[in-house]
């Protein structure tokens, strides 16, 4: 039977409508996808969220971003992204973006100016204040956000430019213990491990890192683990980590450093170390043992909230692996005696051998984009390239070339972030230069910090955002481009040097920092000084120069292309000769199914890998040899300290603070602009609390509660849940109440804040 | 933006260099610069992760494709979510993935699971049963529920149809769009977008048998929710995806946001639809009504000013519920799901109402007619029409299984509606035709009745007030005790105002001894304001009805 009528009538199976989805086959060995994103070229970008570094296969049309997809070979992230990684594109159309220099006006409002405004008022402003109070008085807080080659201009600006001595960045929020341990274990900060370790471990500990959420894609790579491993998590709460590990050891906060030295205790009693290795290749063994035989599992089993059976447990996983690897992040780091504690876990991985080889290592997993760049080149607590300040040889070695003047150089070292603060307090800082941070939102003990910023004669935001909280504080305001809108590397925590192209337009008249700095020097009258500085890639050759013998050389890395076209190329490469004496590495044995290997997904050009290429996997320390002058590894302890609020009656519980979802990065000023994102995360700021303390307290699940610490105050909605502790509560730290409760206390050699412990009440709202 | 460079101390050229660097921020780079990562002809280079993850045969008869969720892999990062609304296109609030929280456990065990969700393409998909176009259809060979976007309509039934809250509604495009398994990628052999992005390989496809799936929820006698924890009884609708776990999950599991109380959309033209369709409904009954029971002929103006007043309140009450449809022009299809939707029974009966009503009141209005037709039949036939179309209202929404909408909870609302609000507007013709005692004061009787029935059978929902759980209704009443309380009580004043306490004062009023002076505009003053409020009552307590329903749902995330 036939209608009188075209079936379509009845039924529109096809039309605008449809089309809108329908997925067209795409080309770039990207699959099907909707028409209005077809591409025509695709490029590998280096994402710019956090320090895994996973690589973005951006789709573009006519040169313009208008999609990504994870890439598929990149060696870091195999295809996968988190959902920051894909959504990295939304935050740059953000209608919050800063399009123009803004300057306070005599009615207090921050204004449009032109950039030749802003940069004189910049100039006249800050050498106003070096004139009355010297050069010192002016100081920068950087970042671990930034391209390295910016990094390293900022920081070659501040201190051999326009003659700052102080400057220092956020990465003191995420990094600076696991710098500090490892300069003073190894002799140099080198994290040793490269990603396909997760992969090769039969035993992986993870001491304070909530992997699954702070870094998804790195648990990716522990789940491609086909050795059956023991993944074991020290953590207060059940984190989700926690909860898809083998075992969780759900100890009470800040008790990390007693219950490492139990293990070390129990590993040296039972003879379960490695003596050839500590024979030939540490210092300072001896003596560790005398200082841990206190450490017996029975001393600290209360004081960890484990039982002794517990911690044997523990040690004789460590014991029975045969490729251990132990993990840390922000809940070591960010700890009041956080380096002892990250050296208690590299002494475990020392006395047991457990160093060197693939599915091994005592392994910093960093936090931000480009905290690794930052930690060698950002000329803050080091000088550019991973050199001391304090050293006359190194100094000279820097001035000679960069072809500057030697007097430049500080023969001292900077201030740390929170001495910086107190420099504004004791009226010896006036001016500060923030630069892609918001210290008004993550600094500890966040009111204290806005009081210090509202003091400063001067304060200049250079940020993608004009309303982050510190932006609101500023004089100044100076629009940055964006990640995707320039170029340069970044550096990932398994040392991965990884290139950042220019796929989409700045707003506005936004600028890059490189370009922004450029025009400061140029304002400031140290232009000549940069004279060659003229590229992001032509610093990177700077770069190069300056990390020559040093065990962070990159002097092999041909330029940016070759950078692209290896997949990131991880530090040391100083061609083939970095593969001899001194710069030991060891290529992972595991095999990509992308970057380095034939056949089908090689970059045709290159063909199969050849030897002058870097193996797509490395990690450092394979014959044992140190970066200290006598290559040897150092054992470092030292009793452990008492938090510094400990619970009290009219503070009864501990905070926590972390991070909260992996659509969540920081202070959200990007995370914040993704309508995706935002349906990723509770809107409002909400409280962890254990269900016998709500009950107790008559708190009830989704009320709102008042959280007080001895400095602030917040309300926050009640999520009652047993994956905290009794006594515990915990707070994502992206929320912008969260920092009124933190207490700023450091550790002594990091200088890193304790983020997570400090005593509040909580109490249910009226 | 240049400044005179005579007055500045900077040299001529930084200004040049502000203007070069600005120009050289806008030119993109990255393609000429670097390599190009693939040919232009290359083959999906995704597939070597996900091959494995999906089927290339096509399922056999009576088996369809699923998703499969490995709840222990799932770490709860979200790529699902965002490699589905990157890969398909989607608008930039839309996602068609969502990842909740389960937790409980034990003290010393606690236990929390992620939950990825997306359409579980039911093997008796109430989307598709309730669409009046029949925009859905459930794939032959593969069982993928697939939406047909041309021919939707935007009238949002299967968004409160569906259980797990899958159809997402587009203002921009006026229609609902969903998840189809990316169907035209699996027929290609490529993963669906999900599948693809899971660093955790916790999302696969697999084969179902929708028999034996249908038999396990359906004949099942188990108490537990054998398709996942703090999630809806699957019995309804059959989903077929699966949750999978090597630990047995414990039953304590709950969403995170379970006991979360989430106010619904208001759906404004829908309240005024069913408020206005039972007024007229109520209307015409009375008018049929009335002549069987008291004198009409001392008011010959009230019969066919009741009809004309019902009538147009009627065609307003229909046209104003098109305002609700994102795509009106489409909606003559709506007898295409008769079969089974009861929104287009809705649609069909009423359309059907006008009609009829039409008819009957222009018989009414021209009495000449009335001789070759037969008036009285038609206005019979329009008020059992119009009664079927309250019951389908009533069905419409007792279909969505939402426990506040049940028939025995709604539908006595529904004929309460009617009564009361038919007899206020009769009221009011009644006194503005000068119609005789007794017929005011018992139409104020009848509101007085209507109101009291409608105020009672809002009533029991407060009784789950005294649950410890956080059943829906329990959540409903907290909605109108807590956050919509300001709403609710008001509804109850209007109510009481203008449906007991001024219909008492009218019906004694006219049966005192001292009756308003004739041609008085008190008495109409009066029963004008008893049907506004009580109108304006009833438009407040519907509004409640959407907005405090609490639908079952798929495990959220943490509430804040």
């Amino acid at each position: 039977m036939t209608l009188p009528f075209p079936p379509s009538l009845l039924r529109q199976r096809d039309g605008p409508l449809t089309q809108e989805l329908v997925l067209h086959p795409a080309d770039f060995g990207l699959g099907q996808v909707p028409a209005r994103l077809q591409p025509d070229a695709t490029t590998n970008v280096v994402c710019g969220f956090c320090s895994t570094g996973c690589g973005l296969n951006v789709h573009l049309r006519d040169g313009h971003a208008i999609n990504l997809t994870p890439t598929a070979e990149y060696p870091v992230n195999l295809g996968m992204a988190c959902p920051k990684g894909w959504e990295s594109l939304t935050p740059l159309a953000s209608p919050d973006r800063a399009v123009t220099p803004l300057l306070r006006n005599a009615r207090g409002e921050l204004e449009p100016v032109d950039w030749d405004t802003a940069l004189q008022v910049f100039t006249v402003r800050f050498k106003a204040i070096q004139d009355q109070h010297g050069p010192e008085a002016v100081a920068w807080l950087g970042t671990g956000q930034i391209c390295t080659e910016e990094l390293a201009f900022l920081g070659a600006l501040g201190k051999f430019g326009m003659g700052m001595v102080h400057g220092d960045g956020n990465t003191r929020q995420c990094m600076a213990t696991a710098v500090t341990a490892y300069k003073q274990s190894f002799g140099f900060d080198a994290p040793p491990f490269t990603y396909a370790d997760f992969e090769e471990s039969d035993v992986l500990v993870f001491v304070g890192s909530n992997l699954c959420i702070a870094h998804p894609i790195l648990w990716q790579r522990v789940l491609r683990n086909r050795h059956q491993p023991e993944i074991i998590v020290i953590d207060p709460r059940r984190t989700e980590t926690a909860t898809a590990a083998t075992r969780h050891y759900a100890i009470r906060p800040k008790s990390d450093l007693k219950l490492l030295y139990a293990l070390a205790h129990i590993l040296i009693q039972r003879g379960w170390i490695q003596r050839d290795y500590i024979n030939q290749h540490t210092n300072g063994f001896d003596s560790f043992v005398g200082f841990v035989k206190e450490f017996a599992p029975e001393q600290v089993a209360a004081d960890c909230g484990l039982s002794v059976e517990e911690i044997n447990g523990l040690a004789e996983s460590i014991h029975r692996g045969r490729r251990v690897s132990f993990w840390w992040t922000m809940g070591v780091n960010q700890g009041h005696e956080a380096t002892r504690t990250t050296q208690a876990l590299i002494n475990l991985a020392l006395m047991t051998g457990q160093i060197g080889r693939p599915g091994t290592g005592a392994n910093s997993i960093t936090g931000q984009c480009n905290a690794m760049g930052s930690r060698l080149f950002s000329n803050t607590t080091n000088l550019l390239g991973g050199h001391d300040f304090l050293n006359p040889d190194h100094r000279r070695k820097v001035a000679t070339l960069l072809g500057i003047d030697l007097q430049r150089i500080p023969d001292r070292n900077s201030l740390a972030y929170d001495q910086i603060l107190e420099g504004i307090e004791r009226g010896q800082i006036k001016g500060l230069w923030v630069v892609a941070t918001n210290p008004a939102h993550s600094w500890i003990h966040q009111e204290g910090c806005r009081d210090l910023l509202a003091r400063l004669d001067f304060l200049v935001v250079q940020d993608m955002y004009a309303n982050t909280e510190t932006a609101r504080q500023g004089h100044l305001v100076l629009p940055s481009a964006g990640w995707g809108e320039k170029e340069g590397t970044f550096i990932n925590s398994e040392r991965r040097i990884g290139l950042v192209k220019k796929v989409a337009r700045a707003p506005g008249q936004a600028l890059s920092d490189f370009s922004i700095f450029r025009l400061v020097a140029q304002y400031w009258g140290c232009g000549e000084i940069f004279k060659d500085w003229t590229s992001p890639e032509a610093v990177f050759q700077i770069m190069k120069r300056l990390s020559r013998g040093q065990p962070c050389d990159i002097s092999g890395i041909r330029d940016y292309r070759m950078l692209d076209e290896c997949g990131g190329i991880q530090w040391p490469w100083a061609g083939q000769a970095a593969d001899g004496p001194g710069f030991p590495v060891s290529s992972s044995e595991y095999r990509h199914p992308g970057f380095g290997l034939p056949p089908e997904t090689m970059n045709p050009e290159l063909g199969t890998r050849s030897p002058e290429l870097p193996p797509v996997e490395r990690r450092l320390f394979a014959d044992g040899v140190f970066f200290h002058p006598d290559g040897r590894a150092r054992f470092l302890f030292e009793a452990p300290m008492d938090v510094g609020e400990p619970a009290d009656a009219a503070f009864p519980f501990v905070l926590l603070t972390g991070r909260g979802t992996s659509a969540q990065w920081h202070t959200q000023t990007r995370t914040g602009k993704s309508a995706v994102l935002r349906q990723h995360y509770p809107e409002g700021i909400y409280v962890e609390i254990h269900p016998t303390d709500a009950q107790r307290l008559g708190v009830k699940a989704n009320s709102n509660v008042v959280v007080a610490s001895r400095r602030g105050a917040l309300e926050a909605r009640a999520f009652v849940t047993p994956s905290v502790q009794p006594g515990q509560i915990f707070i994502p730290m992206h929320y912008e109440a969260t920092n009124r409760l933190t207490l700023a206390r450091f550790d002594p050699y990091s200088r890193q804040p304790s983020y997570k412990a400090c005593a509040v009440s909580v109490r249910p709202l009226e | 933006m240049r400044r005179d460079p005579s007055s500045s101390s900077i040299p001529d050229e930084t200004i040049t260099l502000v203007d070069a660097l600005l120009a050289e921020q806008q030119s993109l780079t990255a393609v000429d610069k670097f390599s190009r990562s693939h040919d232009r002809h290359a083959e999906p280079v995704q597939t070597r992760y996900y091959r494995d993850l999906i089927l290339l045969a096509k399922p056999g008869p009576g088996a369809q494709y699923a998703f499969e969720v490995d709840l222990d892999q799932c770490s709860g990062c979200k790529a699902c979510v965002t490699a589905c609304h990157s890969l398909n296109g989607l608008d930039e609030e839309e996602t068609w993935r969502n990842v909740g929280l389960l937790h409980g456990g034990t003290f010393l065990k606690p236990v929390q699971r992620t939950v990825t969700t997306a359409c579980h393409h039911c093997v008796d998909p109430a989307c598709l049963n309730g669409c009046p176009v029949l925009a859905y259809e459930k794939d032959a060979v593969t069982g993928i529920v697939k939406h047909l976007d041309d021919q939707c309509i935007g009238c949002q039934y299967c968004v409160l149809k569906c259980p797990y809250d899958v159809p997402k509604y587009s203002e921009r495009l006026g229609i609902v769009r969903k998840c189809d398994m990316c169907s035209s990628r699996l027929s290609a052999g490529e993963a669906p977008a999900c599948v693809q992005a899971c660093p955790n390989e916790a999302i696969r496809i697999t084969v179902v048998d929708q028999a034996s799936m249908s038999a396990t929820y359906r004949e099942s006698a188990s108490a537990t929710n054998l398709f996942l924890p703090g999630s809806p009884a699957p019995a309804y609708t059959v989903p077929t995806t699966r949750y999978r776990s090597a630990h047995a999950l414990p039953e304590s599991l709950a969403a995170a946001d379970a006991q979360e109380l989430h106010p619904q959309p208001a759906h404004t033209p829908l309240g005024f639809m069913l408020v206005l369709s039972q007024l007229s409904v109520g209307a015409f009954t009375l008018e049929q009504v009335l002549p069987q029971v008291v004198e009409y002929r001392a008011a010959p103006g009230l019969r066919p000013a009741l009809g004309l007043a019902a009538l147009g309140i009627g065609l307003l009450a229909l046209g104003i519920s098109t305002l609700h449809l994102g795509r009106p022009f489409g909606a003559w299809r709506a007898f295409l799901g008769l079969r089974r939707s009861w929104l287009s029974r809705e649609i069909v009966v009423f359309g059907a109402f006008a009609g009829l009503a039409l008819l009957h009141t222009g018989l009414l209005w021209f009495p000449p007619l009335q001789r070759t037709w037969l008036p009285d039949q038609l206005g019979w036939a329009t008020v059992v029409t119009g009664w079927l179309g309250v019951f389908s209202s009533a069905m419409l929404y007792h279909d969505t299984q939402r426990a506040y909408w049940r028939l025995h909870s709604s539908g006595p609302k529904f004929m309460a509606t009617a009564t009361l609000l038919g007899a206020a507007l009769a009221l009011v013709l009644a006194v503005g035709t000068g119609s005789p005692s007794p017929l005011p004061a018992s139409l104020a009787l009848l509101v007085l009745f209507g109101t009291v029935a409608k105020l009672a059978s809002e009533w029991p929902i407060f009784r789950h007030l005294q649950n410890e759980e956080f059943t829906p209704l329990h959540k409903t009443a907290r909605l109108l005790e807590g956050r919509l309380g300001l709403m609710h009580r008001s509804r109850v004043a209007l109510g009481l105002v203008g449906g007991i306490l001024m219909p008492a004062v009218f019906a004694l009023g006219m049966t005192s001894s001292r009756p308003a002076a004739p041609g008085s505009l008190l008495p109409f003053i009066h029963a004008a304001l008893i049907l506004l409020l009580s109108l304006g009552g009833e438009l407040l307590e519907r509004r409640l009805f959407f907005i405090a329903v609490q639908p079952v749902k798929m495990p959220g995330g943490i509430a804040a």
